[in-house]
């Protein structure tokens, strides 16, 4: 009789929050360093030098639409700064909870879990409705004759995504809110 | 809310302190404050036997009824 021992490798839930809490970190300082260099360039042709909307970010050119309408150009730029930095924010709220270790999976229906999941529905929903109106506002430049970037390059696209992902988190946190009532009634039972 | 716990009450009575009480009932000093200070949200048959039993009393002289005005 073959008998094959195996040697089941199990991660285990405290690994599994360090291992994203380190993808949220290398995450976080590549969306900060994006959201900076968006505002830091959006601020840098405003005021300086017109020729840093030729080389806003990397593959995105938005002379066109400098040339066309400085109005534009900062409205479409204060667009996009704001989802760049809202996508920070959230990162910063992920890293926060996870550094703070508030996960707490004997009682993990607390109020402090209640907040974090009802603030990253909030902001997810800002980003939603944000990126939608830079889309819809991108798709009306277009329409006008200004060359526009693609909106994945302008950081614009995905709305629906993040709509979505509010959405679903905001009745997650609602579910939550009666799950922290319930814990402390039966905290609360003696 | 207008469910009062006595429990102080009955304790001066039976003149136990709540080390004592804790000890002979079974719960934990925290939790006997929780219900002693009337914190608590709900209290369990099987915790009010065992009070009632150790006081020698009726649930009665530890809850009473107060209509809020």
């Amino acid at each position: 009789m073959l008998i094959i021992k195996t040697n089941v490798m199990k991660i285990s839930t405290k690994q599994m929050l360090a291992i994203l809490l380190g993808i949220s970190w290398v995450i976080f300082v590549g969306v900060c360093i994006e959201a900076g260099g968006f505002i830091c360039n959006a601020f840098f042709t405003l005021v300086l030098n017109p020729v840093g909307a030729r080389h806003f970010w990397q593959e995105v050119n938005l002379s066109n639409l400098y040339w066309y309408n400085h109005g534009c150009f900062f409205a479409e730029t204060l667009l996009i700064c704001i989802v760049a930095v809202m996508r920070a924010y959230l990162f910063y709220l992920i890293i926060k909870i996870l550094h703070n270790k508030k996960l707490d999976m004997l009682q993990p229906f607390n109020p402090e879990v209640e907040r974090f999941i009802l603030n990253i529905s909030r902001v997810s929903l800002l980003i939603g409705l944000v990126s939608w109106i830079g889309a819809t506002y991108t798709f009306w430049l277009v329409k006008q004759g200004v060359a526009m970037p693609d909106l994945q390059h302008l950081r614009l696209a995905g709305a629906d995504v993040w709509l979505f992902m509010g959405v679903t988190l905001f009745v997650i946190g609602q579910i939550f809110k009666r799950g922290v009532e319930i814990q402390t009634e039966n905290d609360l039972t003696i | 809310m207008p469910i009062i716990v006595n429990l102080d009450v009955m304790m001066a009575k039976r003149k136990i302190s709540l080390n004592d009480l804790s000890e002979k009932v079974g719960l934990t000093l925290s939790n006997l404050s929780i219900l002693k200070t009337g914190k608590a949200k709900a209290i369990r048959f099987s915790t009010l036997d065992a009070i009632c039993k150790v006081l020698d009393c009726q649930p009665a002289d530890i809850l009473e009824y107060k209509a809020e005005e």
